[in-house]
């Protein structure tokens, strides 16, 4: 065995050489398809910031910026967010009938230190909670206590259920936004729509339409129409927490397939269209939560709620899923370790732990 | 220097040297492949290299020498790519695959050891610039190149004494 003979075998396999076209041509393809998939990433991650803050920034509680301004959001700033980053987002059901304003929707937007992926942890709004100031109530009412019922002051309504929920939760909130049912409208049609899927069907006893089982992409006004309903579910409002995680999970899909944020005028069409509908809060600016967004692997978000029990009287809930006038309690067996989990951002491990209650998004 | 320009030139040397390393024109177009589609993602990063070509070899050769060919996520992830760039080897270049004895005992070496071969014999590299390629000091190759000689004089005497 020589190495003469070595030389010679490798020679004599050089006829094995596959010809270099068409290598190139899928080299070219499957590149194209993971820089692709990166920018999808990286604009799903924008996306987050628009289901955890519909274009956060240009705050109410500060002199507002004016539209124009909307470009800083891509602008310099300092110092990159490190940790776990908690957004509050409250979803507020405007009424007509002059009743003040209650957080019908109460979402933390958790990202985790590692950037993984981001949760989506829904807070009942039924759940029975002490709010500074007042009588023990449901957590919704902590927003009309806050905001007042003269002229209600969004910001008021949102730093009480803040404390309330930083109260509750033990975490540290770092930015919170408001969302009408008007904002999330417009920012749904400027986004073209927004794929849902639901695991059950879902009849609307406002306007009477059916949304069956299934994956719909549906316009601003459909959506906000099914995210407003609740009765004739079995679990209620907590179904509906459940709904509204879904929309989030398309919206952010639906961002990612668009490169929306990634483009300036789209970006700017959706901030115009929601600016004024929109109250942030938080000591974060927006170019910090927007430079946290590529740090994410994944933009898959999990969906999680509260662990809750019903009140003991009465004994079930009733069919239109009302716990007359008693609040949800926190399952004092699998609350503690949930909020634990959150508080020690290690959520991950939880949801691995507890499959049953993370919620299927699509 | 453009990823093209880098890569057309470069593209058929390095799909031979992959046949050396793997024994086989499929797993040589997967390795390559799925090298050069890093290689045109992080273009810049390659680009700044000292020697951009060696800089590729460097990340082909520990791509092979990492590869789980066991693994059958990988082989599937791999086989799920279109493969009708690939060339059936014609029958004769088979059968004379089969016969060749040294062919299959390099297949029998560990990669590291067969690397090393195919830089010094094949691509006639000096061994400080194999060393570079593998990441390891010159002794290191002369002593792994040593060892595979003798592992494949072994062989050898065995079958032909």
């Amino acid at each position: 065995m020589t190495e003469r003979e070595l030389r010679a075998a490798f020679t004599r396999h050089e006829a094995l050489t596959p010809p270099a076209g068409p290598v190139r041509a899928a080299i070219d393809r499957v590149a194209a398809v993971r820089r692709r998939r990166r920018q999808r990433v990286r604009a799903a991650g924008v996306a987050l910031a628009l289901v955890g803050a519909l274009g956060v920034g240009l705050p109410q509680l500060a002199p507002r910026p004016s539209p124009q301004h909307a470009p800083t959001v891509a602008g310099p700033s300092t110092g990159l967010p490190t940790g776990a980053l908690n957004l509050l987002v409250l979803g507020l059901d405007t009424r007509s009938d002059g009743a003040p304003p209650s957080a019908d929707s109460v979402l933390i937007v958790h990202i985790p230190a590692d950037r993984s992926r981001p949760y989506l942890i829904s807070l009942p709004r039924d759940l029975e909670v002490k709010i500074p100031g007042f009588q023990r109530s449901k957590l919704n009412a902590a927003f009309a206590y806050g905001a007042g019922s003269e002229h209600p002051d969004r910001s008021k309504g949102y730093d009480l259920t803040r404390r309330v929920v930083a109260d509750l939760t033990g975490v540290r909130v770092d930015a919170g936004v408001v969302l009408t049912f008007s904002a999330m409208r417009k920012a749904t049609d400027v986004l073209g729509g927004v794929e849902i899927c639901l695991p059950q069907q879902v009849e609307s006893v406002h306007t009477r339409r059916v949304y069956p089982a299934g994956c719909h992409r549906l316009d601003g006004a459909a959506s906000l129409d099914l995210l407003r309903q609740r009765r004739g579910m079995p679990d209620g409002a907590l179904d509906r927490d459940r709904n509204a995680q879904r929309f989030a999970a398309g919206v952010v899909r639906q961002v990612a397939e668009q490169g929306a944020l990634t483009d300036p005028v789209q970006m700017s069409r959706i901030l115009a269209a929601i600016t004024p509908e929109l109250t942030v809060a938080g000591n974060m600016s927006v170019p910090d939560l927007l430079r946290v967004v590529p740090e994410l692997s994944s933009a898959d978000p999990v969906g999680l709620s509260l662990p809750v029990v019903w009140p003991e009287v009465p004994s079930s809930p009733t069919s239109t899923g009302e716990t007359g006038g008693l609040g949800l309690r926190a399952d004092p067996q699998a609350a503690p370790a949930f909020l634990t989990a959150l508080r020690e951002d290690r959520l991950a491990q939880w949801a691995a732990a507890n499959p049953e209650r993370v919620t299927r998004l699509r | 220097m453009t990823y093209e320009e880098f890569a057309d030139p470069r593209l058929a040397a390095l799909l031979r040297y992959a046949v050396m390393l793997t024994g086989d024109p499929h797993q040589a177009e997967d390795l390559v492949q799925e090298t050069m589609v890093r290689v045109q993602l992080n273009w810049r990063r390659v680009a700044r290299a000292d020697s951009p070509e060696r800089y590729v070899r460097r990340m082909l050769t520990n791509q092979y020498i990492d590869w789980r060919r066991g693994s059958w996520v990988r082989r599937v992830l791999l086989r799920a790519e279109p493969d009708e760039a690939v060339p059936a080897p014609s029958d004769h270049a088979q059968s004379s695959v089969d016969r060749d004895q040294v062919w299959s005992w390099l297949a029998r070496l560990p990669r590291r050891q067969r690397a090393s071969l195919v830089l010094r014999y094949y691509e006639d590299l000096p061994d400080a610039e194999i060393a570079d390629i593998l990441g390891c000091a010159v002794g290191t190759v002369r002593s792994s190149i040593s060892r595979a000689l003798a592992t494949l004089r072994t062989e050898y005497v065995e079958v032909c004494s």
